[in-house]
């Protein structure tokens, strides 16, 4: 039996207000996924993503607002490259940059929410489990 | 503010094979600035150093502290104190910072996670200069505040080498510089001429004593004062 992929999703509040449906939508489609709100994308820093992916998951995605609707101004648009600067770490590492993604969705748009939804399960099923996952969770 | 930059994760687990409990001490001031070794980053070196390891199937502790300054003893002490137990520590302070860390831990190794680069400026947002050698004999004084020593690629005291082209100096020819280093001493020259005070440059300047830029050997600097 294949292992479930892991996927955790740190959501902005505004992006996506209702971190229960998203969960649910992934679920729907097969992917056991945790939620982590944020009051901004920009809150998660780049240390936030390798740790999680130090702890097993095999997916690390970020929802932020468009960026022209981020209330904190900039706020998105550094999401963006907090989660590139993360990845040049995973590529010096020879692990797949695209363990690690964001998308924009606009306060809680379910066309959007879908689209990310579907992105995070392609995403997934192209990776193999995380080779740096730790022993004893494998 | 001194401006460093990460070492290579390769280069850094080969230094730290062997070691199973390893302390990772940022320091919070002048690396912090040039975002290579305060507490976000030391953060980031952690989480990225413990994927190496995992992925290299081998179990190491990594711990992180931070403080304001690995240079200062009284602000060392918790670094020296969160180390015991540790079989290393890696650092991310500058050279100063790791050499004063080494000095108070007898028996637990000590290794740079930085190469120290040079004393800089942040330009912009990810963008750090070089403009100071720490020369030991200060020539802005002269030079409308802009540095020869560090800013012209030639160290020239007494004018342009001749080869600049565009106000850009001709080492941008040699490779690609971003950004491109301008021509120091056409920077000096428009300075001083838009102060009114090139007559400056009429004067020819001695040669440099280079023995107070180091070439007499490590430099101290004491103060009576501030001993007591």
């Amino acid at each position: 039996m294949q292992p479930i992929p892991e996927v955790v999703v740190l959501a902005c509040t505004q992006a996506v207000p209702q971190p229960a449906a998203l969960r649910q939508a992934l679920q729907q489609v097969g992917l056991s996924g945790r939620i982590i709100q944020e009051p901004c994308s920009s809150k998660v820093e780049s240390f936030h993503l390798l740790r999680i992916l130090a702890q097993g998951a095999d997916l690390v995605w970020v929802v932020g607002c468009p960026e022209q609707y981020c209330q904190l101004a900039e706020g998105s648009t550094r999401m963006g490259f907090r989660v590139a600067h993360a990845q040049d770490y995973l590529t010096e590492l020879g692990l797949e940059a695209e363990r690690l993604g964001y998308s924009r969705v606009a306060a809680g748009n379910p066309e959007d929410l879908a689209a990310t939804v579907a992105e995070i399960q392609q995403r997934l099923r192209k990776l193999p489990p995380n080779p740096a996952r730790p022993r004893q969770t494998v | 503010m001194i401006v460093g930059q990460r070492k290579s994760l390769q280069e850094l687990q080969a230094m730290l094979s062997g070691y199973k409990k390893i302390l990772l001490a940022g320091c919070d001031t002048c690396v912090a600035e040039s975002a290579c070794g305060g507490r976000r980053e030391t953060a980031e070196l952690a989480a990225a150093l413990k994927l190496a390891f995992q992925m290299a199937n081998q179990d190491v502790e990594l711990q992180e502290t931070s403080v304001d300054r690995q240079c200062i003893q009284e602000f060392l002490v918790d670094v020296v104190a969160a180390a015991q137990g540790y079989d290393a520590v890696l650092s991310l302070a500058c050279g100063a910072g790791v050499q004063a860390l080494v000095a108070r831990l007898a028996t637990i190794p000590v290794f740079p996670a930085l190469n120290t680069m040079f004393l800089g400026e942040t330009a912009e947002r990810g963008v750090w200069l070089e403009n100071c050698r720490g020369c030991g004999d200060c020539q802005l004084g002269y030079t409308g505040g802009i540095c020869p020593i560090s800013r012209c690629a030639k160290r020239l005291l007494n004018g342009p080498c001749g080869g600049a082209s565009n106000g850009l100096c001709e080492i941008n020819m040699a490779r690609v510089y971003d950004p491109p280093v301008p021509c120091a001493w056409e920077q000096i020259c428009h300075r001083l001429q838009d102060l009114g005070e090139l007559e400056r440059l009429y004067s020819v300047k001695p040669s440099m004593d280079w023995s107070k830029a180091g070439a007499g050997g490590p430099r101290r600097v004491v103060r009576p004062d501030q001993r007591l």
